[in-house]
C-alpha cells in the first residue's frame, strides 16, 4: 500500500511538475535576461552619468504643430465673435450715456469687421509664432538627443544627494552617544548635549521644509540642502552598493559619485564575484555604446530597472506635485472632472514637457476637462521643474509617470 | 513525511514560474493626486500698448480695469508691475516666458489700443500660458467707442477669464439696486442701475414714493419692480432704454410684489395677498393672472428654473417659512429645506444647479446655497442682517444686501463666491439694498 501510494504520489508530482514546467518554461527565459539588464542599465547609468553633457532637450514639437492647426482654424471663429458683438452693443446700452456708443460700432463694424480683422490680425500672428518661437529650437535637439540628455542630467543629482547625506547624518548618531556619557558623569552636564543636538536636527528640517515649498526653477542650488534630510538615508543605503562594482572594473568618470563608496562592504562583496563583475562591465559597456548610438536602445533597456518605489518615495512624488496644484481658479464643472495626465520623465527628475499628454478624463465635458487639464499641466511643469525628488537609481521605475488628479475631495472647502 | 515533502517541493516548483512576473514589473509608474492648494492664480498684465497717440489716453485705464476685474474675483492674483524684470514693447504673438516665469506670472495678458479722432476704439489683446510656453487661444480684439472703454476692458477680461476658468465672465454686467438716502426713519429710497463694480451708477426713478425689489428681464432690457406710489405695493415694469413704465395688469384691489420674469421674459410670476392670504400668481401676455397656489398659508418669493419648467418659492404652510419647488403650472409643492430656521428669498441659479436662499437662524441671517433636491447646503455667510441673493450671469457669485445694526445702520451691497470666499462690499456712495444683477450685455 505505502509503496504503491508513493509510487503514484511520486509519479504524479513529477507529472505535474513537467507539465508545469513544460508549459511555463517557454515564458521562463524571457525574464531572466530582463532582470540581467535591468541592472546593468541602472549601473552604467548611474555611474558614467556625466559623460555626455547636453543641454536639456524639451522638445515642443508635437504641441507646436497642435498649437499652429488650432490657431489657424480658430482664426474663423475669433472674427465672427467680434461681428456679433457690436451689433449686439445697441441693444443693451439704453438710457445711460453708453447708449450713442453702440450704435457707431453696430452699423460700420458689422460688415467691414468680419472680413478685415480676420485678415490683418489673426492671420499675421498666426505665422510669426509657428515659425520663430518653437519649431526651431526644440526640433533638432528630441528626436536624437533623448537617450542621451537624461544620462548627464542624472549625474548633478547623486552629487548633491551623497555631499549633503554625509554631513547631516553624523551629527544625530552622534547625539545618543553623548547620553551614555552623560550617565557616568554628573546630570548636569548631559542636558547641556541634547540641548545642542536637538539644535541641529531642527535646522536641517526647517531646510526641507523651505527648499520644497519654493521649489520654483529659481532654486536649484536649494534643493541641494533639501535632499539631506529625506533622501539621505534612501540614497545613501543603496547607490553605496551599486557604485562600488564599477569602480573595480575602473571606469574614471565614476569618482565623484564614489565617494559614498567608501563603505567597504560593497567592494568585498564584489571582489568575490569578479568574473561575474566584468562580465557585467563589458556587457554594460556594450549597452552604453548601443545606447549613445540608438535612441530606441535606451528605453528598451530601462524600462524594468531597479526595486518598485517605496510608499515613501511615491508620497514624496505625490506631495510636490500637490503643493503645486491650485484648483483655486478652474470653474465648478472642471473641479468634477477627473484627468489622468501622462510623461516622460528625465533623468534628474524633471518631467519632459513635450511628452505631457491627457490619457484620459472622467466627470465632465471636453471644456472642463482642458481646465483641468491645463491646471494639472501647470502643477507638473511648476514644480517640476527644479526636479521631482525621486530615487535616481531607479530610473526605471518612473521614466514614464502617469498622475490621477481628483479634484472631487476639494469641491466644498 | 517524505511524500509531503515531495508535494511541498512540487507544488513550489509549479508556483514558481508566477512569482517571476511580479517582481519585472513594468509600465507607468502610476499616482494618484487628490489634494491640492486653492489660491488665487497669479497674472501679469503690462499696460497696453498704445498703437497711436489718440489710444494712449485709454491704452492704460483699459489695462487697469481689466486687472481689477480679474483680482476681484478672488480667482486670481495681479502681479505687481514693479516687479516686472521685462516690458512688453509690441504687440507680438510670442513674450520671453523665462522673464515672466520668473516673477511666477502664471498667466499674461498684453494688449494694444488704438483710437481715432472720430470717437473709434479698437482694442487688442491675447492670453499667454506662461509655464506652458503658450498663447492661450486665438488673439481678439473688439472694437467700439471712446465713450464705451470702461465696457471694452470688461469685455477682454470676460474673454481672458473664461479662457482660464473654461467658464463664462460676468464683468460686462450690470446691477439694478434700490439707492437710499436719509435716515432709517425718514428714508427715501430710488432705482438705479451701475456697472457690476459699482462704476456709471444712474437713477431710474426719482424719490416721491418707496420702490422695492427691482428684476431683471431675461434680456435685461426691462425692469419689474414694486413700487407704492399709490399708497400698497404694485408691480411696475420699467423699460431701460426709455425709463418708462407701464402697470402690470393685475387686480388693483389686491397688494402685488414679489415679481419676477420667466426664462422667455414674458411671462411673469408675482404674489398676491387678497383678504389676508398671500399667493403665487403667473401672468402671461395678453391673459389674465393664474393662481398656481391655492393655501391658507403664504407663497411668495417665486423664482423660475431657467428651463422655465419649475419654480421655487417660499411658504410657512408647515409652520415656518421654508422652501418649496413645483410645476411650472402650479401642482403639489415639494419641500427642499429641512434645516432649522427659516428659509426665504431663493433664486435659481442660472447654471440651474443651485438654489440661493436668506436663511434666519438663532438670531443670524445667512446668504446660502443648496442643490434644487435639497441637499448641500451651504451658508455662504452671516452677520445680523444678510437678505436677498441675487446671481451673477455664470452662476459662480452672489451679490446680496448687507445691513449693520443700530440707528446708524446703513445697508450696503456684497458679493461673495459660492465658494463662500471673497467676501467683499461693492464699493457704492450711499446705501443700497435689493440688487438684482442683469444678463451679461450682448
Amino acid at each position: 500500500m505505502k509503496t504503491g501510494t508513493s509510487i503514484s504520489g511520486l509519479g504524479h508530482i513529477t507529472l505535474i511538475g513537467l507539465a508545469v514546467f513544460g508549459g511555463v518554461f517557454t515564458h521562463r527565459p524571457v525574464p531572466p535576461p530582463e532582470v540581467a539588464n535591468v541592472t546593468m542599465i541602472s549601473e552604467q547609468e548611474f555611474a558614467a552619468l556625466t559623460r555626455p553633457v547636453e543641454g536639456v532637450p524639451p522638445t515642443i514639437v508635437p504641441p507646436e504643430t497642435v498649437v499652429e492647426a488650432p490657431e489657424v482654424a480658430p482664426a474663423t471663429e475669433p472674427e465672427t465673435t467680434p461681428a456679433p458683438e457690436p451689433t449686439a452693443v445697441p441693444d443693451p446700452e439704453p438710457v445711460p450715456i453708453p447708449t450713442p456708443d453702440p450704435e457707431p460700432e453696430a452699423q460700420p463694424a458689422p460688415a467691414p469687421e468680419p472680413v478685415q480683422e480676420p485678415v490683418t490680425v489673426p492671420t499675421p500672428t498666426p505665422t510669426p509664432e509657428v515659425l520663430p518661437a518653437p519649431a526651431p529650437a526644440p526640433v533638432p535637439a528630441p528626436s536624437v538627443a533623448e537617450p542621451q540628455p537624461s544620462a548627464p542630467v542624472s549625474t548633478p543629482r547623486p552629487a548633491r544627494r551623497v555631499a549633503s547625506e554625509i554631513a547631516p547624518p553624523p551629527p544625530p548618531d552622534a547625539a545618543p552617544a553623548p547620553e551614555p556619557v552623560a550617565v557616568a558623569a554628573p546630570t548636569p552636564e548631559p542636558t547641556p548635549a541634547p540641548v545642542e543636538t536637538e539644535p541641529e536636527a531642527e535646522p536641517a528640517a526647517p531646510e526641507e521644509a523651505t527648499t520644497e515649498i519654493v521649489t520654483e526653477a529659481e532654486t536649484p542650488s536649494e534643493t541641494a540642502p533639501a535632499a539631506p534630510v529625506v533622501t539621505a538615508p534612501v540614497t545613501s543605503a543603496r547607490p553605496a552598493p551599486r557604485p562600488a562594482r564599477p569602480a573595480q572594473t575602473a571606469q574614471p568618470a565614476v569618482p565623484a559619485p564614489e565617494p559614498p563608496a567608501p563603505a567597504t562592504p560593497p567592494r568585498t562583496a564584489g571582489s568575490t564575484s569578479t568574473a561575474s563583475s566584468d562580465s557585467v562591465d563589458a556587457a554594460l559597456r556594450e549597452a552604453l555604446e548601443s545606447a549613445a548610438r540608438q535612441p530606441d536602445a535606451a528605453p528598451v533597456v530601462a524600462a524594468p530597472s531597479g526595486p518598485p518605489l517605496t510608499a515613501g518615495e511615491k508620497e514624496a512624488l505625490r506631495v510636490s506635485v500637490q503643493k503645486c496644484w491650485n484648483v483655486g481658479a478652474l470653474s465648478s464643472e472642471a473641479m468634477a472632472t477627473t484627468v489622468v495626465v501622462a510623461m516622460a520623465m528625465n533623468r534628474d527628475g524633471t518631467p519632459d514637457a513635450a511628452t505631457l499628454r491627457m490619457i484620459s478624463s472622467s466627470g465632465g465635458s471636453d471644456a472642463a476637462a482642458r481646465q483641468a487639464y491645463e491646471a494639472a499641466r501647470r502643477a507638473i511643469i511648476r514644480c517640476g521643474a527644479a526636479g521631482f525628488p525621486l530615487p535616481a537609481e531607479k530610473y526605471g521605475q518612473w521614466q514614464n509617470v502617469e498622475m490621477s488628479f481628483d479634484p472631487s475631495g476639494m469641491r466644498l472647502r | 513525511m517524505t511524500r509531503f515533502r515531495l508535494i511541498a517541493a512540487a507544488l513550489a516548483l509549479a508556483l514558481l514560474p508566477f512569482t517571476t512576473p511580479l517582481l519585472a514589473q513594468n509600465g507607468p509608474l502610476r499616482i494618484d493626486i487628490t489634494e491640492g492648494v486653492i489660491e488665487p492664480l497669479p497674472f501679469a498684465v503690462p499696460d497696453f500698448i498704445s498703437e497711436n497717440a489718440p489710444g494712449g489716453e485709454y491704452a492704460q485705464r483699459i489695462s487697469r480695469v481689466v486687472a481689477a476685474d480679474l483680482a476681484g474675483t478672488g480667482l486670481f492674483r495681479e502681479v505687481p508691475q514693479e516687479a516686472f524684470i521685462s516690458q512688453i514693447t509690441a504687440f507680438t504673438p510670442s513674450v520671453d516666458y523665462a522673464s515672466w516665469k520668473a516673477v511666477n506670472a502664471q498667466a499674461l495678458i498684453t494688449g494694444a489700443v488704438s483710437a481715432t479722432a472720430d470717437g473709434q476704439l479698437v482694442v487688442k489683446f491675447r492670453v499667454f500660458d506662461v509655464f506652458s510656453d503658450t498663447q492661450l487661444g486665438e488673439g481678439l480684439q473688439f472694437q467700439g467707442t471712446t465713450n464705451s472703454w470702461r465696457r471694452m476692458a470688461h469685455k477682454v477680461a470676460d474673454a481672458v477669464y473664461s479662457r482660464i476658468t473654461g467658464e463664462g465672465g460676468y464683468f460686462d454686467s450690470r446691477v439694478v439696486f434700490v439707492s437710499e438716502t436719509g435716515p432709517k426713519n425718514d428714508r427715501r429710497k430710488r432705482l438705479a442701475i451701475m456697472d457690476y463694480d459699482g462704476a456709471n451708477i444712474q437713477y431710474l426713478t426719482n424719490s416721491s414714493s418707496i420702490v422695492l425689489a427691482p428684476r431683471f428681464s431675461p434680456a435685461g432690457e426691462r425692469i419689474l419692480y414694486t413700487s407704492y406710489e399709490t399708497g400698497f405695493p404694485q408691480i411696475y415694469q420699467l423699460d431701460v432704454g426709455s425709463v418708462s413704465r407701464v402697470a402690470l395688469p393685475v387686480p388693483a384691489d389686491s397688494m402685488t410684489f414679489a415679481p419676477r420674469y420667466a426664462p422667455d421674459g414674458q411671462t411673469v410670476v408675482f404674489s398676491a395677498s387678497q383678504g389676508g392670504n398671500t399667493d403665487i400668481y403667473r401672468l402671461r401676455p395678453g391673459g389674465a393672472p393664474e393662481r398656481l397656489t391655492n393655501t391658507p398659508s403664504i407663497e411668495t418669493g417665486p423664482s423660475y428654473a431657467p428651463d422655465g419648467s419649475q419654480i421655487v418659492f417660499e411658504s410657512d404652510r408647515s409652520g415656518t417659512p421654508q422652501l418649496y419647488i413645483m410645476g411650472a403650472n402650479g401642482g403639489e409643492p415639494t419641500r427642499i429645506s429641512f434645516g432649522a430656521g427659516r428659509y426665504g428669498t431663493p433664486v435659481w441659479s442660472p447654471r440651474g444647479d443651485l438654489i440661493a436662499f436668506t436663511k434666519q437662524n438663532a438670531g443670524r441671517f445667512h446668504i446660502g446655497v443648496m442643490r434644487t433636491d435639497g441637499s448641500e447646503e451651504r451658508l455662504l455667510t452671516a452677520s445680523f442682517l444678510d437678505e436677498g441673493p441675487t446671481w451673477a450671469p455664470n452662476g459662480r457669485v452672489l451679490m446680496f444686501m448687507r445691513e449693520t445694526q443700530g440707528a446708524e445702520g446703513q445697508s450696503a451691497l456684497y458679493s461673495v463666491d459660492i465658494s463662500g470666499r471673497n467676501l467683499k462690499k461693492v464699493p457704492i456712495d450711499g446705501a443700497a439694498s435689493d440688487p438684482a444683477w442683469s444678463p451679461l450685455l450682448k
